[in-house]
């Protein structure tokens, strides 16, 4: 009698899993992707601004800034992978991609050159906005 | 000074377990998402492993009886079967994560691969489990760990509200489940069983006899009061740092970042010193309980105090699971993540883990003048009562905040 209560319990929450994994995206889905943006870029903008007072070590900078890259990668992987019916989630989605694609080149440039404060000032203030901008494009959800 | 040394044990126990590579993030997520008003959950958990942490040094020092020596003879054979099989998956997870994060940590100083630093944080460690006494581990490990206090130097450096700070220590009634999420994550950190199973079964590597009880409440009291503190630290400077800048950490490199707004490159690289020593403290602390865990339940020979060729089972199980937690790491799969699903296996060995300290520790038949006393008594049986509530909720918190995200 316990194996099989055991059994339903595992079977309903296999069946619970399967059924948050498929199926287009929902607005709530697109929030959390958007707000991940937000806040890489604004570790981004904390690490630039680091770089441009010459407050960190570059090691530190590269290997950090190409992590950060990574995850808005990941997620604009993520977000171009998924179906989305709501022609609003469409349309943030597709604006989502382009931040990503934004928030990593201006990553890129910490990667490159940890060490140079003047092209860290211009990273530290393009992904102070790009945050902003995800921010404002999560909060219309 | 002697009696400063005389605290590594608890000191390497509390940093391994209360700031391992998932409890950093843990906790600078909690200070990032929620802020100072979970502050309360950590003493919370820290009373409740002092409690534990006491009883069970206790114990050893009247029956030389460690953790899994107590289940195997309190429990039936499948139960302690069970307990031993389900203590070996958690442990070891939580090594492979361990030694990933080691990598991670490492590529930060030299960036050449993770992968690469994992296999030199493998050879390091076993190197230093071959070459040192007990004791060296415990020293190098614990006191180096300490240097994770510039989180508190720093969060007293970012001009603090003391009047929050105040206040995150009294609970309060609270509707949002991320917050209960990260409540509950903080008071289970505390209480996770690898930290028993190494500190009891170090009171044994230790020799511990009726004479060390108050080496015992010194190590329980100031080791994981210093846990505590570490973990208060990183949270409230978290909460200075990144919350206000919209930051949620997903890896050990955001923490680290948070040392460096105080204190610029000294507090990165104190930081960095301070999670390289923890977290490779906390592989110390799994791969021993680990072995110490199966040695224990099949009755072989075991401990550091002896030569480690002169007890092969040991030493090769030792040597095994250090292994097995390397091609873990080596799969790829995130520290942080592995740590996460540790929690999960957690869930059965927290209640078995700790049930047998509170039954013999209130045996007179055993104790003597040493059982458990009211105090002792209480407060054993209501952590029981808390840490069988969390063993339901932690999960159900974990699927329904989406991981507190």
């Amino acid at each position: 009698m316990r194996r099989r209560f055991i059994a339903l319990a595992l079977a309903a929450v296999a069946a619970a899993s399967l059924t948050a994994c498929g199926g287009p995206m929902s607005p709530d889905e697109l929030k959390r992707s958007i707000e991940t943006l937000e806040s890489t870029a604004a570790e981004g903008q904390l690490l630039a601004g680091d770089v441009a007072d010459d407050r960190t070590k570059a090691t530190f900078v590269r290997v950090h800034s190409r992590d950060l890259g990574d995850v808005v990668v990941h997620e604009a992987e993520k977000l171009n992978d998924a179906e989305a019916d709501d022609s609003e989630v469409v349309s943030a989605k597709t604006d989502a991609i382009d931040l990503a694609d934004r928030i990593d080149t201006a990553l890129g440039q910490l990667q490159v050159a940890p060490g140079s404060e003047s092209d860290a000032r211009t990273a530290a203030k393009a992904l102070g906005r790009l945050s902003a901008d995800a921010g404002k494009l999560a909060e219309g959800l | 000074m002697k009696s400063v040394l005389q605290v590594a044990l608890g000191v390497i126990a509390a940093i391994g377990g209360f700031v391992d590579i998932g409890d950093l993030v843990f906790n600078a997520q909690a200070g990032a998402s929620v802020g100072t008003p979970a502050l309360w959950a950590v003493p919370v958990g820290v009373l409740g492993i002092i409690v534990f942490a006491e009883m069970s040094g206790r114990i050893v020092a009247v029956s030389k009886k460690p953790n899994f020596v107590l289940v195997k003879e309190r429990y039936g054979k499948k139960l302690s079967v069970f307990t031993l099989v389900a203590s070996l998956v958690l442990t070891v997870l939580t090594l492979g994560a361990e030694l990933g994060g080691l990598g991670f940590v490492l590529n930060y100083f030299f960036d050449v691969s993770v992968s690469f630093f994992t296999l030199v944080a493998l050879l390091a460690i076993a190197a230093a489990i071959y070459f040192l006494p007990f004791g060296g581990l415990e020293r190098i490990f614990g006191y180096m760990g300490l240097a994770l206090l510039v989180y508190l130097a720093g969060s007293l450096k970012l001009d603090p509200d003391w009047g929050e700070i105040g206040r995150g220590f009294v609970p309060e009634a609270h509707g949002a489940a991320v917050y209960w999420y990260f409540v509950v994550g903080l008071i289970a950190a505390a209480l996770m069983p690898y930290e028993i199973y190494f500190y009891s079964s170090g009171a044994v590597e230790e020799d511990w006899d009726e004479s060390d009880m108050s080496v015992n409440r010194a190590n329980s009291i100031v080791g994981f009061a210093l846990g505590g503190l570490i973990s208060v630290a990183i949270l409230v400077a978290s909460a200075q740092v990144l919350k206000p800048a919209g930051i949620s950490p997903t890896s050990v490199g955001t923490v680290a970042l948070v040392a460096e707004q105080p204190y610029a490159q000294l507090g990165l690289i104190l930081a960095f010193i301070g999670i390289l020593f923890a977290v490779a403290g906390a592989t110390i602390d799994t791969a021993f309980s680990a072995a110490y865990n199966l040695a224990q339940h099949q009755g072989w020979k075991w401990g550091k105090r002896f030569q480690l060729l002169s007890e092969p089972r040991f030493t090769l199980s030792l040597a095994g699971f250090l292994l097995i937690g390397f091609a873990i790491a080596q799969t790829g799969v995130d520290p942080i993540e592995l740590t996460e699903y540790a929690v999960i296996f957690s869930i059965p060995v927290l209640p078995l883990t700790y049930l047998p300290i509170l039954l013999v520790g209130g045996d007179r038949n055993v104790m003597g003048k040493y059982v458990n006393g009211p105090v002792a008594r209480t407060l054993g049986w209501g952590y029981f009562g808390l840490i069988c509530l969390l063993a339901v909720a932690a999960p159900v918190l974990f699927v329904w905040t989406n991981g507190g995200g």
